[in-house]
This record gives C-alpha cells, sequence and structure tokens, in this order.
C-alpha cells in the first residue's frame, strides 16, 4: 500500500489552538472518568454479598480457602475475602468503622481489639442485630467477645452496663502445653513435672525448656500461663496489679529456674527461635498457642514427626494458659448486616464447627467439634484445646491493655536478662523489676483515668 | 498610533507578561498539590492531632498541650530520646570515617574499580526490612553464624541480641554496614569533583600525602562532609524498620529509639495525640539540626571562599 492512499483524518489536518487541546483533554479526561466509573468492578448488594477482611495467619487458611466458598454453595450469598497483614489491617478496620464506609461487613479481630471497637462504636452489638448463639461454644472462648467483660475488672464508664456481644469467636486460639513423648512417658501436669525433668537434659544437645523472651507480647505469652497458675493475676478486680505479690514473684522465679536448661539467647526468642529447638528435637517442653500443632507434624519442617504430644499448660495452684481467640464483629457501617449475622450463625453452628475440626484439625469453637471421636483420633490435639480453652485467664479487657502488656513485658524481658546474666538471686531480681512494672502500670491507668 | 492605541497595547504587553510569568507556578501546581497531600497534610494534620486526647481511638477533643506536659513526664520517651542521640552519634560519626576511608581508597586509578564500587554501594539497594530479616538470621544464637563462629575461635557465646549493650552494639553495626555506602558515595563525588590545582601546588611544595589531606583536601571536603553528616543523621533518627524487625526495641529499652516508641504509643497503645506530640518535637529537633547545618555549611564556604 502506497502512502498516497492513506488518507489524513480531517481531525489532524486542523491546526490545534491551545484552547483546542485543552477542550478536548478535559473531553477525553471525562469519558475515561465515566468508563473507568462504569467498568470498574463494583459490589453489589442486591445480591446479598458479604464482604469479609482479615489479617493474615495460617490458621485463617481453611476459613478462607473452604468455608467462605461452602456459605455460598450453601445460601448463594456471595462472599468478598480481603486480607492483608495484621498491623494494616487493624488501621483499616478502625478507620472503616469510625467513618463507616461501609467497606467491609465482617471484621476478623484479634480478642484484644473488642474493648476498643465494642467502645468506640466500630462494631455493632450482635445481640441487637439478633445474632442467635449456638450453646455448643466454649463458654470461656464466647466470653471474649462481651462488652462490658462478664467477669473480671471493668472500667469506670461501664461499670454497671449490662454484658452484649460484640463479636463472636470463630476460632479457639489457646495455649497448650507441647511435650516430647520420648521425655515424658506420661502428660505432665504441673510445673514441678516440667523442672523434673529439664534438670536431667544436657543443653546444648538437649533442652528442658524453650520461650519466647523477647519484650511486649511475646514474654508476656511466656509469663501469663506462669502467673496465672500461680494464682496471681495481671490486674485485680480494682485494677491494681496483681503481680507484684508472692504469686507473681514465685511465679517468675519457676521461669528463672529454668535458665540452665534453656537456649543462652532466650531473652531476644521470639515464636519462630523458640519453637525451632522444638522442630530439630533438641527440646522436651514448650508453652505455644495452638498454630504449631500442624507444623510438629509436618515432615517438612519437623524432626520430630508424631513425637510431640498437647495438653493443657502445666499448674501449680490451677491451669491458667492465656486465650488468644480469632473473632468476628459486623462493621458499624455493615451495609449487609443480615447477611453478615447469617454467615457467623452458619460458622459457629455445631455442624460447620464439625467439619472444621473432622477435616482441618481446627481450633473449633464448639465442645462437640473438639470431643468428636472420629476427629480426635485424627487429631490428638483437639481435647488439649478444649482442656485448656475451659481453663484459661483473659487479660484485662481495656483499650489500654496493649500499654499494660508492653510495661509488664519489657520489665519482664529486662528482668530476664539480668537473671541469665547473674545466675542468682532469682527472686531480689524478680521482685525489682515486677514492683517497678506494678507502679508503672498503676501510674499510667492513673494518667489515663476512668479506672480508679 | 494614537496615545489609546498605544495604551491598549501596552497593557496587552503587560498581561502577557504577567501570563509568562505565571506559567511556571502553573506548570508547577499539580506537584506541589500532590504533595501539599501527602505531606503537608499529614504534617498539620499531625499538629492538630498533638492537641487532642484520644480515646478508644476516638478523637476526644481539644487538650491543649497535655500531651507535650505527659512526654515531658514521661521516663521511656527521654530514655528513647537518649538512645536515638546515642544511637546517632556512634552510627553516624563510624559511617562518616568508614566512608572517607572507602572514598579516599576508590578515589584512584585501580583494577576492577567499577566492581569494587558497585560491591560498596550494594548493602544500600537492598530494602531495610530485608536488611533486618538478614541480620536477624545472622544473630538468631541457634540458626545463626555469629555465635557459631566466636564458639569456633574459643570466644564464648555472645547471643548479640539477648543483652542489652550487644544488642545496640548490634544495631549500629547493622546501621553502618547498610549505610556507609551512601556516605561514601557523596564524599566519592566529592573527591572526584575537588580542584586539583590547589593539590598538585602543595605536592609540588613538597607536602606529604597526610598534609596534603589534612590541609587541603579535608577542608575542601568540609561542605560535602557537612551535607553528608545532616542527611544521615536526619534519616538515623528516623530509623524503624531494623530494630522493628530485630529487637523491637529491646532488651528492655535498649534498642528502642523515638520512630519505634511512637509508632507503638499511636498504633499499638492507640495513643495518636500523644504520639504526634512527640513527632512534632522530633521534628522540631530535627528542623533546628537543619538550621545550624545549613548555617555551618555556609559559613565553611565563606571561609573556603
Amino acid at each position: 500500500m502506497s502512502d498516497k492512499n492513506v488518507k489524513t483524518p480531517k481531525l489532524l489536518k486542523q491546526p490545534l489552538g491551545r484552547r483546542d487541546v485543552i477542550k478536548r483533554g478535559l473531553a477525553g479526561t471525562v469519558a475515561l472518568a465515566g468508563a473507568a466509573t462504569v467498568l470498574s468492578p463494583r459490589r453489589s448488594y442486591a445480591s446479598g454479598a458479604i464482604t469479609i477482611g482479615s489479617f493474615q495467619d495460617n490458621a485463617m487458611a481453611p476459613f478462607r480457602d473452604y468455608f467462605v466458598k461452602e456459605f455460598t454453595k450453601e445460601t448463594g450469598i456471595a462472599v468478598n475475602y480481603n486480607e492483608t497483614n495484621y498491623d494494616t489491617w487493624y488501621q483499616n478496620a478502625k478507620n472503616d468503622g469510625i467513618n463507616k464506609t461501609g467497606a467491609y461487613d465482617i471484621y476478623v479481630m484479634d480478642d484484644n481489639w473488642v474493648p476498643e471497637f465494642a467502645a468506640g462504636g466500630i462494631v455493632q452489638s450482635l445481640d441487637k442485630l439478633g445474632l442467635k448463639v449456638n450453646s455448643d461454644i466454649l463458654p470461656k472462648g464466647l466470653e471474649m467477645g462481651l462488652w462490658p467483660p462478664k467477669s473480671g475488672a471493668r472500667m469506670k464508664d461501664f461499670a454497671s452496663a449490662k454484658p452484649e456481644l460484640y463479636s463472636l469467636v470463630i476460632i479457639d486460639d489457646v495455649e497448650i502445653l507441647y511435650y516430647h513423648k520420648d521425655h515424658f512417658p506420661h502428660a505432665p501436669q504441673t510445673w514441678d513435672d516440667i523442672y523434673a525433668v529439664a534438670k536431667k537434659t544436657e543443653p546444648p544437645k538437649m533442652y528442658g525448656w524453650s520461650a519466647r523472651g523477647v519484650k511486649g507480647n511475646p514474654i508476656m505469652m511466656t509469663y501469663l500461663p506462669l502467673l496465672n497458675s500461680y494464682g496471681g493475676n495481671f490486674v485485680n478486680e480494682d485494677w491494681s496489679p496483681g503481680f507484684a505479690g508472692p504469686e507473681g514473684v514465685g511465679a517468675l522465679t519457676r521461669l528463672f529456674s529454668f535458665i540452665p536448661y534453656m537456649p543462652s539467647g532466650v531473652a531476644s526468642f521470639d515464636t519462630a527461635e523458640e519453637t525451632q529447638v522444638m522442630l530439630e528435637g533438641k527440646c522436651t517442653a514448650l508453652t505455644e498457642y495452638t498454630g504449631l500443632v500442624n507444623r510438629v507434624d509436618d515432615p517438612s519442617s519437623s524432626k520430630v514427626v508424631h513425637k510431640i504430644n498437647m495438653t493443657a499448660t502445666p499448674k501449680q495452684e490451677k491451669h491458667g494458659p492465656a486465650i488468644g481467640t480469632f473473632i468476628c464483629g459486623i462493621a458499624s457501617g455493615s451495609k449487609n448486616p443480615e447477611g453478615a449475622v447469617q454467615f457467623l450463625e452458619w460458622f459457629t453452628s455445631s455442624k460447620t464447627q464439625m467439619q472444621f475440626a473432622r477435616r482441618f484439625g481446627g481450633a473449633a469453637v464448639t465442645g462437640s467439634a473438639l470431643s468428636d471421636p472420629e476427629a480426635v483420633k485424627k487429631y490428638r490435639w483437639l481435647p488439649a484445646i478444649a482442656e485448656a480453652v475451659n481453663s484459661s485467664v483473659q487479660k484485662p479487657r481495656t483499650p489500654d491493655e496493649p500499654k499494660m502488656e508492653d510495661i509488664l513485658g519489657t520489665a519482664l524481658n529486662e528482668a530476664l536478662v539480668e537473671a541469665i546474666a547473674q545466675k542468682e538471686n532469682y527472686d531480689a531480681i524478680a521482685k525489682k523489676h515486677l514492683q517497678a512494672a506494678a507502679e508503672q502500670i498503676s501510674s499510667y491507668l492513673k494518667q489515663q483515668g476512668g479506672y480508679f | 498610533m494614537t496615545a489609546a492605541t498605544k495604551t491598549i497595547e501596552q497593557r496587552k504587553i503587560k498581561a502577557r507578561r504577567v501570563r509568562l510569568a505565571a506559567v511556571p507556578y502553573l506548570l508547577l501546581l499539580p506537584a506541589m498539590l500532590a504533595m501539599a497531600a501527602v505531606s503537608l497534610y499529614p504534617m498539620i494534620d499531625g499538629a492538630r492531632a498533638s492537641l487532642h486526647k484520644y480515646r478508644y481511638g476516638i478523637d476526644a477533643g481539644y487538650t491543649g498541650v497535655e500531651n507535650f506536659r505527659n512526654i515531658y513526664n514521661d521516663a521511656v520517651f527521654w530514655q528513647a530520646v537518649e538512645t536515638t542521640i546515642r544511637f546517632i552519634l556512634i552510627a553516624v560519626s563510624i559511617e562518616t570515617v568508614l566512608g572517607l576511608l572507602l572514598a579516599l581508597l576508590v578515589a584512584r586509578e585501580l583494577r576492577f574499580l567499577g566492581l569494587i564500587r558497585v560491591t560498596l554501594i550494594l548493602p544500600m539497594t537492598i530494602a531495610p526490612v530485608v536488611v533486618g530479616v538478614i541480620w536477624r538470621l545472622l544473630y538468631a544464637s541457634n540458626i545463626g553464624i555469629i555465635d557459631p563462629l566466636f564458639r569456633l575461635l574459643g570466644l564464648g557465646t555472645p547471643d548479640v541480641l539477648a543483652h542489652p549493650t550487644s544488642a545496640f552494639v548490634g544495631l549500629v553495626a547493622v546501621d553502618v554496614w547498610e549505610w556507609t555506602p551512601l556516605i561514601f558515595l557523596i564524599i566519592l563525588a566529592g573527591l572526584e569533583s575537588m580542584p586539583q590545582d590547589p593539590l598538585e601546588a602543595a605536592r609540588v611544595d613538597g607536602a606529604s600525602a597526610l598534609q596534603v589531606f589534612f590541609h587541603h583536601k579535608l577542608p575542601l571536603l568540609r561542605p560535602v562532609l557537612l551535607v553528608a553528616v545532616v542527611l544521615r543523621t536526619i534519616d538515623a533518627a528516623g530509623t524503624f524498620d531494623q530494630i522493628f524487625v530485630l529487637t523491637k526495641g529491646g532488651p528492655g529499652t535498649a534498642t528502642q529509639l523515638i520512630a519505634i516508641y511512637s509508632y507503638n504509643t499511636a498504633f499499638l497503645f492507640n495513643q495518636y495525640g500523644h504520639a504526634m506530640a512527640m513527632m512534632i518535637s522530633l521534628l522540631a529537633f530535627l528542623l533546628l539540626l537543619m538550621v545550624a547545618a545549613v548555617h555551618l555549611m555556609r559559613r565553611s564556604s565563606e571561609l573556603l571562599e
């Protein structure tokens, strides 16, 4: 084809003035924006779709990959599932709820978000939305969704308010004891049982205990099962710290007694390092959340396949594992609260939870699923989860809990570092640091107001 | 041409001049609006938030300077300030000396010079979070290589991240590893653009290499060094990623810099007002530092002239 045959469009023949360029540019922009609006995927609520937002966590995989689809199959309600990392999701959910944007219907939350989200009106009362609670759900897990809390210390503003359900537990994550069967012929019951075996170990070939020692939340998760089992409290009913007395000091001294039998760098251990020694077969016991259950039997990450058993965390006076449930709330600006309620009722029903336990060995929230013989035969940890949930102790229910945890968690880490360095005077070290943390927490709560 | 026509013509010329003068500003406007949206607005909102109290994540109203009073009485904040200053002083000093030495070493004819330069700046190109993960794996006592290496040499087990002093030193080491290349690059650029005549004249006059360096090169490099140090100081004051991955500010508060404490205060403890008061104070401190640095640079340039 010769160039002569190519006709120049009329538009291109005309000389373009500045105004023409602006006019045509504007027209083009408007057209593009219009096309983008028309063509962009939009959520339609006419079909009753719901949108769930969540943080990324391996424990959520069955929920995300299997149950969400099952719900759509059974009910015809489409589910949009968006997930991001923990910190970002916390901020997104909060902003969405405060501004009632309606981008989400259900927030998957960490249970310690409940006080802030409920008191701040970020999530709606499930009681008011008419959600029917399955009576098979373990009470301790269910209580995590109440605001104000049913038991324990309450903030002054909510002292006489009737507890309402603002969030519903979907995974009963709780601390349990993992122990090596070669070293414990029977499930250890007390800290003394653990210590007796630890004393026989020869580090670094084999450690008698492994723990999370990093400041803040990690070391708190190590200390709380000890504190609770020794009869102490994070805070008492009147918000006074309950860990600086003999119970708290005894619990911390017990932790220090494991120092000769723990890896030397334990003060900088988080979950990865703590569990690595157990997966390598170099540790007799540790306490950890249920996320570890599948990894201990996975040959690609574990040298102790089928050699680790699970039970409730050890007791002294009583069992006292920390509980950290995955919990769902319905967004204040939800555009489809009915669909959201339907989803939560469906997922926490005994039938769905049974599937969760039988198919995935997940930390189900119903008693029948955790004690189901078929599920237990396949997943030996389920009874331990049930026992741990039933004896669990919740952390203080207040939006200021993370700060309180940071203060005590920093003091515990400092105490552990000092105890490892000194290798003696454990009692005095424990007293000094716990007392300092107690004073700091009291003064912080006074400054915040609403407690005393 | 009548007087009226002349006036009209003059007005037209004036209007055209005004239009022409306005063009650069109009062209800059979109960029300035974008900058204002992503930079100025958060800063203004941060300043506003520093004067408000937050409860249950919601703005509970104006509280005046209470947040600033609270940070004044917050012992942890002052600890973080002290740690930040110590971190900046030690890390930036080491980086400056090392960067200078490396630049002097490389600013000459060497074989494989290109390869050496690229290798030297590699750490700077890695994302800080990744740097944190790499060093956490190196330091982690049961899976890293630092501890086995020490044991092999019969030096015991350092457990770098488990002790306050070694964790701080470990953090400085990471910062030095990552950011010495930046100072090296800036100084190298300074060395390569340095006038050679005074140096050659000094050599001809019999000055030794050390004398040439201390009496000629170093004074000529002073403005460049100052730029490098100021840039690194501002950057080091906001160090966050590596600490978040490596130590979370621990053991205890040994590596808790202001950036980490502010982040925790805002996003973990939900006290935006308190956190913003800290960030505004840090901003004021850095602004003062910059003003002082610019003043010093001017003076140093004047002295050189």
